[in-house]
């Protein structure tokens, strides 16, 4: 078992000043419609560079919607996303290139982790570098081992997928995204397919990551984080956005009804 | 490629029709005492079964039509080509029936057979009543697709001289040196066969699917 | 019983050569017809209009017209298109098309059955359609694919006594052949029937053990 005590994970304060004010994403009236049925309404949203936002909200409101717009896994029906240099109209499709550095800009961790079940936990990390970045073998395996040793995996290098826990899969799929060095890092629930033990290694893994300036957008079901891990908090109810601030206001005393209920019904649970 | 070639093609369709349902038939029904043996208690029932099923499907179809037209045939006991032909592919339906059957009935939720007994019902209602319609039901998919192979096995008929779309292709072909365009018109009559089929089995399943729910 | 045995005996070194037509012209066949089910596989789920119609009608024909009549196009027509194949050759192509055909259809279920998200993942990292295919869906898909592609193996070389009907001198030729010499049609026919189970009955048991090992090592 890894040494994941959240007191030895508090390494470095994170460093906002300067760069904080500085957009790294923007998402602009981003609007997904399946027939009638509309998903995103109009989004708007920015981030800055190594801010921490949780988006929370009822299932069904469009959190994973949203994320899946912004790598373009599910391209949405218009708007625009805006990476750095990089704006991508949503409407149209996006050139090979466009799509390439958009998504090696944009990391993504899956609520089913998704790791190659066929190839080691080595491989797995190190497969997508020598595709995506032109790697060699040698400097992806030496840069899978570091990020492998920054999630507390280092010995499960050379093992299968299903020969680790669930939690221990996430935190490779962590690692695996990292690797390609993005600007930003989504993450879609990724502790709800795990018990709460085994969340909890990830959410630490998670929370060192963004001490350590990693700009990051997650959607989750834990209160707990998006109170005390992320910056803002964004909470979307029926592809709106309804509320949106500094954690700790949004979490303790939020303005609208429907968040108050959302809140409410979530705390009482 | 003149109307004749394409008229003298079709006179075989008759015998493929007749030669796959008449070995159908015959798999159809002999596979369902199979597949019983096959579940059977009694070890030995279990073995021939078993037997039965490997020897039928490991020897190729036109070594068994051969061997019942010409090996029966040879002073055993006199057989037409069409009976040789039917009782080779029947055999050999009926092997593969039998494991049509056998997944379809493992495809049917254990809890039946339980609600069943706990209704009191007795076993020939069980069978009959409960189970049956289900068997069929599940089987009906690749019973037809196995219906749509077994067609294109029919073709063996010719072999023995069974007048058949094959058969008729093959002598025209010898007679006008056209065999180009006579085996591609004997090919589509196949495929034109076999898509109704698929659509019938098809718009059955859907009939059935939404009078037996499973 | 001696005089059957030493029949057999005496008749075993031509239904062996035979035997090795058949495996001969299966084994070329399968080299050929596997690869080729593959394409036809990435063709039928290829988006490109003009090869995913193509790849449709060399699978639909190939599964839809009876081997026996490719196999008689193959030697007995396409010589009228000024294409003359030995009966090797024709044996060849005709069950190499059907390989492809049939088997497009277990492979393309193998593919199909590796899971979109790891699909997801792979695009999510900006991998390549093509890298994504070879490093992620192929491996897996084929591993998927083998007890079925072993088990129509089985098939393919019991396709092969169909080269009866153009003369190739295989197993079920060469026994026919001494049937009509000596009338002794059923013990030849047996001992060919036996030599052809001797392969396809060990084939099958292997089959079912590779589709058990299969399912214990994935999940």
């Amino acid at each position: 078992m890894m040494n994941l005590n959240p007191d030895t994970l508090k390494l470095p304060q994170r460093e906002l000043a300067g760069q904080a004010d500085k957009p790294i994403l923007r998402l602009e009236a981003i609007r997904k419609v399946y027939g009638k049925h509309v998903v995103l309404d109009d989004l708007n949203l920015t981030l800055r560079s190594g801010e921490v936002v949780a988006i929370i909200g009822p299932s069904g409101s469009g959190k994973s919607t949203l994320l899946r717009c912004i790598n373009m896994l599910g391209p949405a029906t218009s708007g625009r996303v805006v990476v750095g240099d990089l704006a991508i109209d949503e409407s149209i499709p996006p050139t090979a290139q466009q799509l390439t550095s958009l998504r090696r800009s944009v990391g993504m961790v899956f609520q089913s982790f998704n790791l190659f079940p066929h190839m080691s936990v080595l491989r797995n990390v190190s497969l997508p570098q020598e595709r995506v970045l032109g790697r060699s073998r040698k400097d992806a395996d030496k840069r899978s081992r570091e990020l492998l040793a920054r999630v507390g995996l280092a010995e499960k290098a050379d093992q299968y997928p299903a020969r680790c826990s669930g939690g221990q899969q996430q935190r490779i799929a962590i690692a695996r995204a990292l690797a390609l060095d993005p600007q930003i890092m989504l993450f879609d629930e990724p502790t709800s397919a795990l018990d709460p033990e085994l969340g909890l290694e990830v959410l630490l893994v998670m929370q060192e990551l963004a001490r350590s300036g990693m700009t990051m957008l997650v959607v989750t079901h834990e209160m707990n984080f998006a109170e005390t891990v992320s910056d803002r908090v964004i909470i979307m109810a029926d592809g709106k956005i309804i509320e949106e601030g500094p954690s700790k206001e949004v979490m303790r005393d939020p303005q609208t009804d429907r968040a108050k209920r959302f809140l409410k019904a979530v705390k009482d649970r | 490629m003149t109307a004749d070639m394409f008229l003298g093609v079709a006179t075989g369709i008759p015998w493929t029709l007749a030669v796959t349902a008449a070995a159908f038939v015959l798999g159809a029904a002999l596979g369902l005492p199979l597949c019983a043996m096959r579940l059977s208690n009694v070890a030995l029932l279990r073995v021939i079964a078993l037997v039965y099923i490997i020897l039928f499907r490991s020897v190729p179809p036109l070594l068994w039509v051969f061997v019942f037209f010409f090996g029966l045939g040879s002073g055993y006991l006199p057989i037409s080509a069409f009976e040789g032909v039917v009782l080779g592919l029947g055999l050999i339906t009926a092997a593969n029936m039998a494991e049509i059957y056998r997944g379809a009935l493992s495809a049917i939720h254990a809890g039946q057979w339980e609600a069943s007994e706990a209704l009191a019902l007795p076993s020939y209602s069980t069978y009959l009543d409960i189970i049956a319609p289900q068997l069929l039901r599940v089987s009906l998919p690749s019973s037809a697709s196995y219906a749509v192979g077994l067609l294109k096995d029919s073709a063996i008929a010719s072999t023995i001289g069974v007048t058949d779309i094959s058969f008729n292709a093959n002598y025209i072909a010898k007679s006008t040196y056209q065999g180009l365009p006579v085996f591609a018109i004997a090919a589509l009559f196949y495929i034109m066969i076999s898509l109704p089929v698929a659509a019938l089995a098809r718009a059955a399943d859907q009939k059935l699917r939404a009078r037996v729910a499973l | 019983m001696n005089d059957l045995l030493s029949f057999w005996l005496d008749s075993l070194p031509a239904l062996l050569d035979g035997l090795t037509v058949s495996l001969e012209v299966t084994g070329v066949a399968l080299a050929i017809g596997f690869p080729l089910g593959l394409l036809l596989a990435l063709g039928v789920q290829s988006k490109a209009r003009s090869l995913n119609l193509i790849s449709l009608c060399v699978v639909e024909i190939g599964r839809g017209a009876p081997a026996l009549v490719v196999l008689q196009f193959a030697y007995f027509g396409l010589p009228q298109a000024g294409l003359t194949l030995s009966s090797f050759a024709a044996a060849v192509f005709a069950l190499a098309w059907n390989t492809g055909a049939y088997t497009s259809e277990i492979i393309r279920a193998g593919l199909e059955s590796v899971p979109i998200g790891e699909i997801e993942a792979s695009s999510a990292m900006g991998m390549m359609r093509v890298d994504t295919l070879r490093f992620v869906i192929i491996p897996q898909g084929l591993r998927v694919a083998a007890p079925a592609l072993l088990g129509f193996a089985t098939q393919m070389l019991q396709a092969s006594s169909l080269c009866f009907a153009i003369a190739l001198p295989e197993l079920t030729s060469n026994a026919y052949v001494i049937g009509t010499n000596t009338f002794r049609y059923m013990e030849i026919l047996s001992l060919a029937g036996i030599l052809y189970a001797a392969i396809c009955v060990p084939a099958t048991i292997a089959v079912g053990v590779l589709e058990q090992r299969l399912g214990k090592h994935t999940r």
